[in-house]
């Protein structure tokens, strides 16, 4: 009886289970090469396994001491979180501020935003090669541009200086990315009821309250989504780690999954990179679920 | 106001009045384009001289020539890894359409607690970074005896894409009316009938989205082709970029990197500015549906 019960509530006469059918390709490719290589993750964590050779011991929980201990793991948290904090901060603040110029009646609007849009267009390793250049001392484009205003160019080194090599290529990643956040933007703003915020000016806000109390609310599921995905793709910081430093100097670069490819493949050691990985989604798993919280909260009172 | 006019009328009149505010807003909006665009055009610039030609890259336009793009050309091996980025891409896009779609049929329709574990299941394979999984996925893939090939790759964008693209058409095809099918149903229609002439057809424009967004990244992407091909004849054009690692702090060979560096980028260019509209609209449908 109980089944039969459930059932008339919750599935349609048209929208029957068969309909799962539809979903073995999907599910099948999800569980094989997703799913399971995750959980093997969490065996391997306690082996001594190299990734190649097959005749590896249990070493039980040796590989989790060692990462705590040898310091890896929390110096690549530590730049990894100043990484997404900087990327997340930044390319929201730019990407919805150039929304916000160019969804006033400006002219050539499209032109900007192809200008503005066209750096997602490239590969992350073209990005790489061209920032490379950029930052290079002396001869790249900075360097070379503070040379012509009579300053030292050659002193100029943000990628060789371990102060500065992680936010220069946090900066890497905004040039690339806001781009796409500002499109993202732009699209919340058009569904923003022009006659709401004519209301406003004939109340006497001035520009900032209009945006203070009323788009920026209105477009509060857009902030939603765009600090979303730009938190995921922070976290998950790799490809200007290992194209233009390599982690370096020193470890200053180092991101987690920068840490974990280091591991698992210069250091052979997949045992420890699996270690490494499980505490890395633990945190990653913590940190998305605080912000979802925070979100969803937030989009209610805003 | 102004219900009845054309809306081309209403665009032409209603730009802003020049006044001091709006130049500031035009002068700020400009030197930003510049700040943003300048590495390309200076990259551009270079990419059309001669690899001898070593004066400043800042010096703009000096010299035309195609020499480096033809250096460029023969070393990347263009043609080769330009088909291989083709069929790569073409082929993951539309198996990920075809598998999304039916994967969000269900999940999208059915109102019970398992079709909602399984919405959920399926998002949470976003935050998933690959290199964390690489080394488990090389070896299940070996297990299973999955050889290494140009389409080897395939294989993981198409299951990395599922988590966003299932989550994109499950939410689009919860906007979608019921009764269409309702009526299908009743003129007997079969369930496999229902999804390709009604439902698949519906969910075009989240279908837009997705091949943009997802073709995009499997277009740029150079991780899982570096770590699954080992021929060179198989590479596609980003993980041939990778030859030129050693380049990029060799400013003596900026030139012919920099033509390697537009020719890597050049397809994408071309297709983007073809179909600008409907990338702008495909990104942002991307995000704002779901």
């Amino acid at each position: 009886m109980q089944p039969k019960k459930k059932r008339k509530g919750n599935t349609s006469l048209i929208f029957t289970n068969k309909m799962y059918v539809f979903l073995i390709p999907a599910l099948a490719m999800f569980l094989v090469f997703w799913i399971y290589p995750v959980l093997q993750l969490f065996y391997y964590s306690i082996t001594n396994f190299n990734g190649i050779n097959y005749d590896y011991e249990f070493v039980g929980l040796k590989n989790y001491a060692k990462v705590l201990s040898n310091g890896t793991l929390s110096n690549s948290l530590k730049n990894t979180m100043i990484y997404a904090v900087f990327t997340v901060v930044l390319s929201n603040v730019i990407g919805m501020a150039v929304a916000m110029a160019l969804n006033t009646r400006i002219r050539f609007k499209g032109l900007f935003r192809t200008c503005a849009y066209f750096p997602a267009l490239f590969s992350a390793i073209v990005v790489g090669f061209i920032w490379s250049y950029v930052y290079m001392p002396g001869a790249g484009m900075i360097g070379n541009l503070l040379t012509l205003i009579g300053l030292d160019g050659s002193a100029f080194n943000p990628l060789g200086n371990y102060k500065t090599a992680l936010y220069a290529i946090a900066i890497v990643e905004i040039w690339k990315g806001f781009g796409t956040t500002m499109i993202i933007y732009l699209a919340g703003l058009q569904t923003v009821d022009e006659s709401l915020l004519e209301a406003g000016r004939i109340d006497g806000c001035t520009e900032w309250q209009l945006i203070r109390k009323i788009k920026l609310p209105l477009i509060s599921a857009t902030v939603t989504i765009n600090v979303i995905l730009s938190v995921i793709a922070g976290l998950k910081a790799f490809d200007y780690s290992f194209i233009m430093t390599n982690g370096g100097p020193g470890k200053s670069t180092k991101t987690l999954m920068f840490q974990v490819y280091e591991t698992a493949f210069t250091d052979m050691k997949m045992g420890r990179a699996s270690a490494f990985s499980v505490m890395a989604f633990a945190f990653i798993i913590i940190i998305t679920v605080l912000m979802l919280f925070y979100l969803n909260k937030r989009e209610v009172e805003l | 106001m102004a219900l009845g006019k054309k809306k081309d009328d209403r665009e032409v009149q209603t730009y802003m009045k020049t006044s001091p505010k709006t130049i500031l807003l035009y002068v700020v909006i400009i030197l930003f384009c510049i700040v943003v665009i300048s590495p390309l055009v200076i990259v551009f610039s270079s990419s059309l001289r001669s690899p001898e030609n070593q004066t400043s890259p800042l010096a703009l336009f000096i010299e035309f020539t195609g020499v480096s793009y033809i250096r460029a050309f023969s070393n990347m091996n263009y043609p080769m890894q330009l088909i291989n980025s083709i069929m790569t891409t073409v082929g993951s896009v539309l198996c990920i359409v075809v598998f999304a779609t039916m994967a969000a049929y269900p999940i999208g329709r059915i109102k019970t607690k398992l079709a909602r574990f399984l919405y959920f299941f399926f998002i949470s394979g976003l935050i998933i970074p690959s290199q964390m999984v690489i080394v488990p996925i090389a070896q299940t893939l070996n297990r299973l005896g999955v050889p290494n090939t140009r389409f080897t790759p395939m294989i993981m964008f198409i299951t990395c894409s599922l988590p966003f693209s299932v989550f994109l058409f499950s939410g689009f095809m919860k906007g979608l009316p019921v009764e269409i099918e309702e009526s299908a149903y009743i003129d007997g229609a079969s369930l496999p009938k229902r999804f390709t002439s009604i439902v698949f057809p519906l969910l075009q424009p989240a279908i837009i989205s997705c091949v943009i967004t997802q073709g995009l990244w499997i277009w740029n992407d150079y991780f899982y082709p570096m770590v699954f091909i080992t021929k060179k004849a198989q590479y596609s054009l980003p993980v041939g970029m990778l030859q030129f690692l050693g380049d990029k702090e060799n400013p003596a060979q900026w030139n012919v990197l920099f033509a390697a560096c537009v020719l890597c980028a050049l397809p994408l260019i071309i297709v983007f500015l073809a179909l600008q509209k409907q990338f702008v609209n495909g990104i942002a449908a991307g995000a704002v549906k779901g």
